[in-house]
């Protein structure tokens, strides 16, 4: 996996209108540059023209079909796009487990120190 | 399907204020995540946070900007943003850690967003300096440079 194509895959599903994109597709299984602008508010040439980003990132295959091109999710690189902000939560969740030892650990000190002798 | 942010939440046996002092103080921030961290919790203060040692090349240095800091409840900060811009929604990813009481201790609830507009610089880093602190990333990365100059060696 290089950072390349990393990097293209993220900024790929970085776009508002290409995650709905994304979201059209996944829900009606496939899609071309007409239909979709039909859902959006954006022109068909604007939707042609993120579904080449998406392409391109691998996100989306497209077959031509007469003078139009049907596009379909890869679901195989749309897993990975998942995957990587799954990374980002499991990071997260050993970072508030640190917290929590720190945390107790402080408390702990704390409680055990002897009230202060008022006399 | 939404990617726009991350949340977690952990209970802690321990009050609010000191989680506070946890998730706020660069001296306890340094502890449970980058190597070191400049800031002072006062919303709109400036800071970095940074990871890898001073020394070498492959450190990485991130600003931040302290946004709200309201003790014992909720601290934020926003990062992930380049060098010499102010620190706003759609530039930056924000992490808010919300702190709510409880019979035992705290409830902490962290919040990382803006991942719409930031998502792969933040994967990336994250993929990259996740484990530092407790796992294997972190040592094999200070291990390789020098067993590469052992291998090299006459």
């Amino acid at each position: 996996m290089s950072t390349v194509i990393d990097d293209e895959l993220w900024s790929a599903v970085g776009d508002p209108i290409r995650r709905r994109m994304l979201d059209l597709l996944l829900a009606d299984g496939r899609g071309t540059a007409t239909t979709l602008s039909e859902q959006l508010p954006v022109t068909r040439q604007a939707v042609a023209k993120h579904l080449g980003v998406l392409d391109r990132a691998g996100l989306v295959h497209g077959t031509a079909s007469g003078r139009e091109r049907i596009y379909a999710v890869d679901e195989a690189q749309f897993a990975r796009a998942v995957a990587q902000l799954a990374s980002v939560g499991a990071a997260w969740d050993a970072r508030l487990r640190r917290i929590r030892t720190i945390a107790e650990a402080i408390q702990r000190t704390r409680d055990a120190r002897p009230p202060t002798d008022p006399s | 399907m939404e990617y726009g942010s991350i949340e977690r939440e952990i209970h802690v046996e321990a009050s609010p204020e000191v989680v506070y002092e946890v998730v706020s103080t660069p001296e306890h921030l340094a502890a449970w995540w980058p190597d070191e961290v400049e800031m002072e919790p006062v919303p709109g203060a400036t800071g970095m946070l940074a990871f890898g040692d001073s020394a070498s090349p492959d450190r990485h240095v991130e600003p931040l900007t302290v946004v709200e800091a309201d003790p014992p409840r909720r601290f934020s900060f926003r990062w992930v943003y380049d060098e010499g811009v102010t620190a706003a929604p759609g530039n930056s990813l924000l992490i808010t850690f919300d702190l709510v009481p409880t019979d035992a201790g705290t409830l902490l609830r962290m919040t990382e967003s803006g991942f719409r507009e930031k998502g792969w610089e933040a994967a990336v880093l994250e993929a990259q300096y996740r484990d530092h602190a407790s796992a294997w990333d972190y040592y094999l990365a200070r291990l390789a440079p020098y067993v590469a100059k052992l291998v090299s060696a006459p």
